[in-house]
């Protein structure tokens, strides 16, 4: 299963992450950053299929999904 | 913890200790540009064989200027208001080899900076202008600006805006830009391709971006991101219905010969 780390320092909490994943592997969560803004956290990974939109959207550069190698 | 891949051409920590996270505004569409743009240059980088040196970033003032020296590992500057563009020639006519990037607002391409922009076209330099465009005066505190939409209200129109909103891709267009295109930041793969494109372009790449100023259109980033996706339409699909939206795509792909080019010919001539 792929796994999603969030950086919290960087985190502004916008959530822009959470709409743009198809999946909706990824949701808000009760976490909140030093500065007060919600942090995004994994939801549903069974969901993730590894598009890295989530990735490529963040305006901070503070979320990474780490692709797990499939098993041969 | 696995990190950002595209964190690896940004400086994390300056003379005065760190940089990152960066000065935008929570959901800024800057920043976002600012992430589709590494991602277009590190595919460059791994598939042409372009070195990281030959990139240059020049922006002018404003918020989107922020993204060139604060943050950027590449040979970058940030100048001066409106004349990003000058500087980014000076650069180009230096070597003329150089990857040129030019990041700029709205307000910093066709407010102050129009002339520059017009007549930079008409050279067709071989430079590749981002235009992250917002629709208003985001660094000065939201005030109206040539691209605002017709109705919008901001810090200075609050009953809305009476005036016309530019047309910043039919301005590129006739003053003779090689690659004219428009998205939105809610269009992230297709802006990926069309800054590769661009910067493979030999001439004048002009690409607007659509972008969210969540704090002064007073919206969440998240449904300003919705409403461009609801409020746009190809202009592969649109023909003739889906006039009331904005049209995004490429309006303008053709081959015109570049200024540098055509200088040196004039070089060899004296040879």
């Amino acid at each position: 299963m792929n796994r999603l780390s969030i950086n919290p320092d960087y985190c502004k909490g916008c959530l822009i992450c959470v709409d743009a994943c198809p999946g909706k592997a990824i949701g808000a969560s009760d976490r909140v950053n030093p500065k007060g803004y919600t942090l995004p956290a994994e939801r549903d990974m069974q969901q993730c299929n590894g598009c890295k939109l989530c990735e490529i959207v963040c305006p901070d550069f503070a979320i990474a999904v780490e692709i797990e190698e499939e098993k041969s | 913890m696995t990190r950002h891949p595209m964190l690896k051409y940004l400086k994390e920590k300056g003379p005065a200790g760190p940089r990152m996270p960066t000065i935008m505004c929570p959901g800024c569409g800057a920043g976002q540009v600012l992430n589709y743009t590494l991602h277009a240059v590190d595919e460059i980088i791994h598939n042409d064989g372009t070195r990281k040196e030959d990139f240059v970033f020049i922006s002018g003032v404003g918020c989107s200027a922020r993204l060139t020296s604060h943050y950027l590992n590449f040979d970058s500057g940030w100048t001066i208001h409106g004349r990003s563009l000058p500087i980014a020639t000076g650069a180009l006519l230096a070597n003329p080899s150089l990857k040129i990037v030019v990041f700029t607002g709205d307000g910093d391409a066709m407010a102050i900076g129009g002339n520059h922009f017009i007549h930079t076209c008409r050279r067709n330099l071989d430079v590749t202008i981002l235009c992250i465009n917002n629709g208003l005066y985001g660094m000065t505190g939201g005030q109206v600006a040539p691209t605002t939409p017709t109705g919008t209200a901001t810090a200075t129109t609050p009953y809305g805006n009476m005036e016309e909103a530019f047309d910043l891709c039919k301005m590129a267009e006739t003053s003779g830009a090689s690659y004219v295109a428009r998205w939105t930041t809610a269009h992230p793969r297709q802006t990926i391709k069309s800054i590769k494109k661009g910067i493979g372009k030999k001439g004048t790449a002009f690409i607007e971006i659509l972008s969210q100023c969540p704090i002064h259109m007073k919206t969440p980033p998240v449904e300003m991101l919705r409403d461009f996706k609801a409020n746009t339409v190809s202009i592969n699909k649109s023909r003739g219905h889906g006039e009331d939206k904005i049209l995004i795509g490429e309006f303008c792909h053709m081959e015109r010969p570049e200024w540098t080019e055509k200088y040196q010919k004039i070089l060899e001539q004296f040879d």
